[in-house]
């Protein structure tokens, strides 16, 4: 059962320190959410996502997820603003109360863009970025490791919780349970499952913590790290480079100066 | 090497004793199996001589507990846990759910404690091996089989190397071949000075792989032996722990005449061999 997004690729773009990817991430986030111009997203977006997508060998896994996430999203936002923008003077078509207006259609490609930079960012750093490295770097870059943890088991709880559900429904249907028919009956049919699903789920808590206590987790000795993260001086720089653009785009922001 | 002396343990909320006045000792390199009825006590017991009863789960326990020569209530957790693994009867919780591979499972204890990482790499590939899961090294925890998730869950404490070893039902989910495997290991492991209490339902396997056999029934050992005398022991019926097909059909030879009522009754296919065969007494 696949529990992330990752696609192991033998690409550049996977080798890199996941922190530097994690750090460019955000900072693209911060700036093209600060600076509002809607072709930076846009440049962002051919500039930095495209050119990755394609040197990690990931562009399809990232275009059928990016379309299965952004599709709704882009639609709704296009219907809302894009007809009914309340501010639009520059009419371009009107049925009854719906409005095309020049107006809406730049809001929502403003929001658009962005949302759009934001999704492809996020979703490229998990395609190609090892969880397991992930959780390593940061760890070595000061995250405590129980934090670690709570990250990585929650990453790992939703294939969980669907292997003990499934259990639970086939015990069920075993013993009768129903589970064809209209959504309100299929939605009732599913609520015997909840209680031994979550009651289930403590006693594993408890039981799984007593097993990680037994593994040393509470120890106090230096936690080691089987997995090597690679990283080098040129990333560590360019770690700050991107943290600097970031500050930057904020300041110039509410400077004024980009409005 | 493991000393229990008159404990006995109430859980919290209850006057209901689990355990009461329980006595047992397991030498270094001694592998001791316990068999006991379900719900006997026997997960209570291992987590007590594992140091999680009661500074986790709270409750009332008297009596010594010693292990390798120290009190286990004046170790600390990771103190404890250092002297005595602990296998616990689910593999589906015994994984840390947080590793996204069994090869980087199997090293999560060896991490927690600061281990090298050279040394991890060494010490899990060798387990792996050891244990017939270095194929699955790559794959995901939660794509395992019951079976295989068991071996990986005992790996991943084998591979800890502490003195003693506490194995609550290791063998639940696996078949014949595994569970022999399991005990060749730690027959292995007894070889090396470990000490090892194991809570296990499969009685012809204590029977060849345990130096000693103890039965907990009504919170106490109530019988405590070498393992064909205390397996073929018709008393293991009233315990509700139950005898093997071949200790059955001793004791109906016994009934109908066609064995003499002294001797020792078979547990095993090779008991039963030596009891019933040409070269046998009967």
């Amino acid at each position: 059962m696949t529990t992330t997004f990752y696609v192991d690729r033998p690409s550049p773009i996977h080798r890199l320190n996941p922190v530097t990817k994690l750090v460019a991430m955000l900072s693209i986030i911060v700036i093209v959410f600060a600076i509002q111009l809607w072709w930076v997203a846009a440049l962002v977006v051919l500039v930095v996502v495209v050119p990755a997508a394609v040197i990690s060998g990931t562009g399809g896994r990232l275009l059928s997820l990016a379309l299965k996430l952004l599709l709704p999203i882009l639609i709704v936002l296009v219907l809302i603003q894009g007809l009914f923008f309340p501010e639009g003077t520059t009419v371009l078509a009107q049925w009854g109360p719906a409005r095309v207006t020049v107006e809406g259609l730049l809001f929502a490609l403003g929001i658009g863009s962005r949302i759009t930079a934001l999704v492809l960012c996020s979703l490229l750093l998990l395609i190609t970025t090892n969880p397991a490295s992930l959780m390593t770097s940061l760890s070595k870059n000061g995250m405590s490791p129980k934090m670690s943890y709570v990250i990585s088991s929650t990453l790992q709880i939703i294939p969980a919780f669907q292997t003990r559900a499934e259990s639970i429904l086939l015990a069920q249907q075993a013993r009768g349970l129903k589970l064809r028919g209209n959504p309100i009956r299929r939605i009732r049919a599913l609520l015997p499952l909840i209680s031994p699903l979550i009651l289930g789920m403590f006693t594993d808590v408890e039981e799984r913590s007593t097993a990680m206590e037994a593994r040393g987790f509470s120890s106090t000795a230096t936690h080691t790290s089987l997995m090597i993260v690679p990283d080098s001086v040129v990333q560590r720089v360019a770690r700050w480079v991107f943290v600097a653009l970031a500050v930057a785009s904020v300041v110039l922001s509410f400077s004024g100066l980009l409005s | 090497m493991i000393r229990l002396r008159g404990v006995s343990y109430a859980y919290p909320d209850t006057a209901n004793y689990v355990l009461a006045d329980l006595d047992l000792s397991v030498g270094q390199g001694e592998v001791v199996g316990v068999v006991g009825a379900s719900g006997a006590g026997k997960t209570t017991l291992a987590k007590i001589i594992a140091g999680f009863i009661p500074s986790i789960e709270g409750g009332v326990l008297s009596g010594d507990i010693d292990v390798n020569g120290v009190a286990i209530s004046s170790l600390t957790l990771s103190e404890a846990v250092a002297q005595v693994g602990l296998v616990i009867q689910n593999p589906f919780n015994q994984i840390s759910g947080a590793k996204f591979t069994v090869l980087e499972e199997i090293a999560f204890g060896l991490e927690n404690t600061g281990v090298p990482r050279e040394e991890i790499a060494e010490r899990v590939q060798a387990v792996a091996k050891q244990l017939r899961v270095d194929h699955l090294l790559d794959r995901s925890p939660y794509a395992l089989s019951g079976g295989q998730m068991q071996l990986v869950a005992i790996a991943s404490m084998v591979v800890m190397r502490t003195p003693v070893l506490v194995m609550d039902e290791p063998t639940s989910q696996l078949d014949p071949g595994g569970s022999r495997m399991v005990f060749d290991i730690i027959s292995q492991l007894t070889d090396l000075g470990t000490t090892v209490l194991i809570f296990e339902h499969k009685i012809e396997l204590l029977r060849e792989h345990a130096d000693r056999v103890a039965v907990l029934a009504d919170g106490r050992i109530t019988a405590e032996g070498a393992p064909r005398a205390i397996l073929s022991d018709p008393r293991l019926e009233k315990w509700a722990i139950g005898t093997t097909r071949y200790t059955r059909a001793g004791l109906a030879a016994r009934d109908t005449g066609l064995a003499p009522v002294t001797g020792e009754l078979p547990v095993s296919m090779p008991d039963a061999v030596e009891f019933f065969g040409p070269s046998g007494k009967h």
